[in-house]
């Protein structure tokens, strides 16, 4: 869901103004059938497929690393007789982010295509995505590989993650709830811990790197409700074994909304799904891009009092906003955090709507 | 000092003189910038077009009938180096601007990064007027077209595609950042909506390339080929624009040429004023000599004149020419649009280098046509000069070496005008109408004295008036400067004589090449815009509709696609043979019957080539070429040669049901319907039409009609090569009236001699009058004689090196003789103001000089 409303964004943006009722509703239970639950739902409007996690070289230089495919559908009905093939019924928009913490600083490069003509597209039959170059992709052994690379930011990523816990459905069997209506949901699933190791080069020079991932992968139609301004999100590995997913959806007053949820998942992969009074967000600092004057949460105090959490989630780059104005239409910020407190750990956090544009603006 | 006692005050006391040399310069350099101004604006914009709407991309892939879209997926290797995008561009018509406008189709999810346009605020972001496009039918309208139409954002713009009626939704109107112009008749649509506008489901035009940051270009293109099949090319866009410009440079050469001619009238002109105001002048340069000045100070005097003659007309020049530019391009516009897929430039620009060359060309040939003056300035002794007595260079009988050299050019300009053409352009024969002109120069000066001496001489000139003889005697005695003249005059009318023989043997030729040629009873095909030029094709359904109502067997659909021979482009037609075979129709070369011709190349599956085909490639009736074309290379034997004046680049045309199996059906380009005998031919016109409905925006021409219209648009393509004539008409009037003037200040003493011994007034005048008929007829008949030959030279050397034509030669003889009698009468009539002037002149105050 976290994601949702930045797709959401885009889907106001991009997406017809086809009744919703024309795409396929999230609703319980949801019927899974692997492996081509990882693959793409085109009858869906919205969806992505989702990588953070930390990188080192051995010895040396650490790094964040971020790589999203979006899907954004267009157009639910049939394609009419004599429309071309390349009617963009489909979009794929990609974000590559790449944080050197060593420097603080952050690489950002980004892609969009219509699904067709080869240039893009997604399987229905497994996780097997590829738009331009860049490819996200689960082999038969499960590992889920990973291949971008941009030019012009001198980024290069290709890993190999090995799903280390196993998939964790959130909300209610995968059925995270987003709002009040009944369509307002979504399907959302992750690999919460993966081994990742490969090679990513930051300025030219390609280096050896391993550590762990985040994977996501959710999808759905119309899952928010109205009065949103966007959202915090988190998703930390804990040194401890544990994992953990906290979202807060942020009203208009800047107040949670009852929505706004979690997963905690115990170092054997049981999961437990947190609501909204289970947890707190607080920010303790604040930080001003120069470059779009938006005012993020720089510092955050995180409290799960139930799983005796009471952490503070501090960016290990503090300029991690990211311009992606060309693809998906949005400015957020998203970046590598350092967990202390009652446990330790690292992760990655997200914040939007607070650039002003996402939401508010169309 | 000098200064002002020479130049200045000789200028303000006979303006007149001054500024009919100013003006006269002034009109060649017009007519040159003009020219040069129109057909480098409709050049320049296909070449601009074609390097701007290309944006930043540095190669493109493309293939004889577009590019299947499928290879946009090959290149997803190459697309971390580069940026791979699809583009439809073609031609459809905006009926509400009665004009044809580029459809620009791209991928607008990433075309940003190509192409910079900028999107009007207001419309939205850019996300949101792509979601316009890329969900329904929205199309971006650039400013300019937007504020014309009165269009904004939601309204809905009527266009012809295919002949079909569409309407697309206004999704947001944008401004280029560079260029404006090149994009002033542009309108950008997703490539999935070009595609099924203009029915490429499939297809695309070309691929772009555009490279990321660093990447070696020479390695991409290598990349890309190895990743895609042979048939398409990988190359840079600027190749495509050449390919095109091509065929427009033949046309921007000749006409430049033409106005060039002018310019050469121009110098003689300038020549001509100069060396009479040193005439006039030379008491006083003889007492400024004697009083001390030094040769360097009169020269001085002299270049200073030049100069300022130079500056004055170039300036002139440059700003009529601009004014001019625009008039000329209409005609330029329908001509390039015709010979090439394109919307050329609807606006002049004046390149300031254009400008700086125009200038500097005025003065350069002022000064250059000083020279001779100069020479005659400083060169005579003060006393010659002082005692009026005529100066010894100028006296020098030269006859005999004039007619060497007058034989010499003649056989130089027979010499040149055999040779080949130089990269396709008829240098060597343009370079034999200069020498041909040259000939005309320099034999006005024997001519000219050959008359005086039959005239003036005792035995040859008994019968001639006494006026006459003095006339003849006149302008002998001041050969150097009347030849001049008479060259000028000659130059002229040798360039209207020739033009006007060119234009009346085309005119002519393709007059009857539509008679013989244009057998149908209805013409059909898409509306056309105001400048005559036909835009895109006909939808396959007006085929079928045709085809139900009058039956197969009379319906001949008319396609073209682009092929290669040689690896140069050139136009693969077809038309239904069978149909062709039974009514005929088309001129070809050998004079064979044309149902003979169809039924041999339908039977042996030949073809048959245009002329200009035959022509650039040396082909002949029995030869065989290899064209290539989608799927590889079509081979087949050259039947006959045909006859065609509409087409410049070279043509092949096959039978329909070969062309189908080769090219998808993209719809033809005309129509044509042979009726049975008896049936109304404006009958079936109307039952045609009312069965298409208003879903096409079609013509239909009834062969009357279409005839009419042949030689409409002919004579609109030839108006620039009207007005080239009227100019060097002008010019030369002009040159006759400097040249008379100055004739009369030289010759004030013996008119007052004329008037002391008691000629009348009536009588002095007639002298004058007689003086500048004489000049005229000279310089027309010489004139007529030199111009005919180039004009043989322009129809039968010219237009075949350059477009591939051949034409009768076929001059208007009626036309030039009153073109001759006319300039023979306009130099009288321009005489006669110096008539007027020798009339009213004191004798007494003439002679007194004498003293």
């Amino acid at each position: 869901m976290r994601r949702g409303n930045r797709l959401a964004a885009i889907a106001l943006v991009l997406a017809t103004p086809a009744a919703a009722g024309e795409w396929a509703q999230i609703v319980a239970p949801l019927a899974l059938s692997f492996p081509s639950y990882h693959g793409s739902h085109p009858s869906f409007r919205t969806e992505w497929w989702y990588v953070t996690g930390q990188l080192a070289e051995p010895g040396g230089r650490r790094y964040g690393f971020q790589l999203t495919i979006f899907r954004q559908g267009l157009d639910p009905s049939p394609p009419a007789s004599g429309s071309s093939a390349l009617r963009a019924r489909q979009v794929l928009a990609g974000h590559l982010a790449v944080a050197e913490v060593g420097h603080k600083t952050m690489r950002f490069a980004e892609r969009v295509r219509r699904v067709a003509a080869g240039l893009a597209g997604a399987s229905e039959n497994d996780l097997d995505v590829f738009l331009d170059d860049w490819e996200m992709r689960r082999l038969p052994s499960g590992v889920i590989a990973l291949v971008a690379d941009d030019r012009d930011s001198g980024l290069t990523l290709n890993l190999e993650l090995q799903p280390a816990k196993p998939l964790v459905l959130h909300g209610e069997g995968g059925v995270s709830r987003k709002g009040p209506e009944p369509g307002n949901a979504s399907a959302y699933v992750s690999f919460t811990r993966l081994a990742a190791r490969g090679r990513l080069s930051f300025d030219g020079r390609e280096r050896a790197v391993q550590g762990e991932a985040w994977f996501d992968h959710e999808w759905g139609s119309s899952q928010l409700g109205g009065g949103m301004m966007g959202w915090d999100w988190l998703g930390l590995r804990l040194a401890d074994g544990r994992e953990l997913m906290l979202y807060r959806l942020r009203d208009a007053t800047g107040g949670a909304a009852p929505e706004s949820a979690g997963t905690l998942v115990a170092p054997d992969g049981t999961t437990r799904h947190l609501v909204v009074g289970e947890f707190t967000l607080e920010p303790l600092a604040w930080w001003t891009s120069p470059r779009t004057g938006a005012r993020y949460p720089a510092r955050l105090r995180v409290r799960v009092s139930l799983a005796g959490l009471d952490l503070e989630v501090r960016p290990e780059v503090p300029d991690a906003e990211l311009d992606a104005r060309a693809s998906t239409g949005t400015v957020y910020w998203e970046g590598p955090v350092a967990v202390t407190g009652t446990a330790t750990g690292e992760g990655y956090l997200e914040l939007t709507g607070y650039a002003g544009e996402a939401l508010t603006r169309f | 000092m000098l200064l002002r006692t020479f130049f200045l005050r000789p200028v303000r006391r006979r303006p007149l003189r001054f500024v009919t040399t100013v003006v006269g310069v002034a009109a060649g350099i017009a007519a040159v910038v003009a020219t040069i101004s129109a057909s480098q604006a409709a050049v320049a914009s296909l070449r601009e077009g074609v390097a701007e709407i290309a944006g930043r991309a540095r190669l493109e892939v493309t293939a004889p009938a577009g590019v299947p879209e499928q290879l946009l997926g090959r290149l997803r290797p190459i697309s971390g180096d580069a940026l791979v995008v699809p583009v439809i561009e073609e031609i459809a018509l905006v009926p509400t601007l009665g004009d044809a406008v580029r459809v620009l189709g791209v991928d607008l999810l990433v075309d940003a990064q190509v192409r910079t346009l900028e999107l009007s605020a207001k419309d939205g972001t850019p996300l949101v007027v792509a979601h316009r496009m890329l969900t329904g039918r929205g199309v971006l309208v650039p400013a300019s077209l937007a504020s014309r139409l009165a269009l904004r954002a939601g309204d809905e713009l009527a266009v012809s595609v295919r002949a079909r009626r569409e309407t697309l939704t206004v999704a947001g109107v944008f401004t280029p950042t560079r260029f404006a112009s090149a994009w002033d008749r542009v309108l950008v649509v997703d490539v999935a909506l070009a595609q099924e506008l203009f029915g490429r489901q499939g297809r695309i035009d070309r691929i772009e390339i555009v490279p990321r940051s660093g990447v070696d270009e020479a390695g991409l293109a290598a990349w890309a080929r190895r990743l895609l099949p042979p048939s398409v090319r990988v190359e840079a866009p600027a190749e495509r624009g050449a390919a095109s410009s091509r065929m427009v440079r033949a046309l921007q050469f000749n006409l430049t040429a033409l106005s060039g001619v002018s310019l050469f009238v121009g110098a003689v002109l300038v020549a001509t004023t100069l060396a009479t105001s040193v005439v006039q002048r030379r008491t006083v340069l003889a007492i400024a000599r004697s009083l001390g000045s030094s040769r360097r100070q009169l020269a001085l005097v002299v270049l200073a004149e030049a100069l300022a003659i130079g500056v004055l007309g170039g300036a002139l020049g440059v700003a009529g020419g601009l004014f001019g530019a625009r008039a000329a391009l209409a005609s330029v516009r329908s001509t390039v649009a015709a010979a090439v897929r394109g919307v050329p430039a609807t606006a002049i620009q004046l390149s300031p280098s254009l400008a700086i060359v125009g200038l500097l060309v005025a003065v350069l040939i002022s000064l250059a046509a000083a020279a001779l003056p100069l020479v005659e300035a400083i060169g005579t002794p003060p006393v010659q000069g002082l005692t009026s007595e005529r100066p010894a260079f100028l006296r020098r009988p030269s006859r005999r070496r004039a007619a060497l050299l007058a034989i010499g050019l003649l056989a130089l300009a027979a010499a040149l005008a055999r040779a080949p053409a130089w990269h396709d352009l008829p240098v060597a024969a343009l370079l034999a109408s200069m020498a041909l002109l040259g000939a005309l120069l320099v034999s006005a000066s024997p001519v000219l004295d050959a008359l005086a001496r039959r005239t003036a001489g005792p035995q040859g000139g008994g019968g001639a008036g006494t006026p006459l003889r003095l006339a003849v005697a006149a302008l002998a005695a001041g050969r150097r400067r009347a030849s001049w003249a008479a060259g000028a005059v000659g130059v002229a009318v040798a360039l209207a004589v020739a033009i006007g023989t060119m234009v009346h043997s085309f005119r002519a030729t393709v007059v009857d090449w539509a008679d013989q040629g244009m057998r149908a009873d209805v013409w059909v095909r898409p509306l056309t815009a105001t400048t005559g030029v036909q835009v895109g094709r006909l939808d396959p359904e007006v085929v079928r509709t045709a085809e139900r109502l009058f039956g197969i067997q009379v319906i001949d659909p008319f396609h073209t696609a682009e092929a290669t021979m040689r690896g140069q482009p050139v136009t693969l037609g077809a038309g239904a043979f069978a149909v062709v075979a039974r009514r005929g129709g088309v001129s070809f070369r050998d004079g064979r019957d044309s149902r003979d011709v169809f039924a041999t190349a339908l039977r042996h599956h030949a073809a048959v080539i245009n002329e200009p085909f035959a022509n650039r490639f040396r082909v002949n009736e029995g030869d065989t070429i290899r064209l290539r074309v989608p799927g590889g290379e079509l081979v087949r034997a050259v039947e006959a040669v045909f006859f065609d004046y509409s087409h410049q680049q070279g043509m092949v045309v096959i039978d329909r049901n070969d062309f189908l199996r080769i090219y998808p059906d993209d719809g033809p380009s005309e129509l044509a319907l042979f009726l049975p005998p008896g049936a109304d031919p404006a009958t079936a016109r109307d039952t045609l039409l009312s069965a298409l409905g208003g879903r096409f925006l079609v013509e239909a021409l009834l062969n009357k009609e279409l005839r009419d219209e042949v030689v409409r648009i002919f004579d609109r393509t030839f108006a620039i090569t009207r007005a080239l004539q009227a100019v060097a008409v002008a010019v030369a009037v002009l040159a006759v009236l400097t040249v008379l003037f100055a004739l009369l200040g030289e010759r004030r003493r013996d008119l007052a001699l004329l008037r002391a011994v008691g000629g009348s007034r009536a009588q002095v005048a007639a002298v004058v009058a007689a003086q500048a008929a004489l000049l005229g007829l000279t310089g027309a008949v010489g004139g007529l004689a030199i111009g005919l030959a180039i004009g043989l030279v322009l129809v039968k050397v010219v237009n075949l090196q350059s477009f591939g034509w051949t034409l009768r030669f076929l001059p208007p003889w009626s036309a030039l003789a009153a073109t001759a009698l006319l300039v023979t009468v306009a130099c009288f009539v321009a005489g006669l103001a110096p008539a007027l002037a020798a009339v009213r002149m004191h004798p007494s105050e003439d002679l007194r000089e004498e003293g």
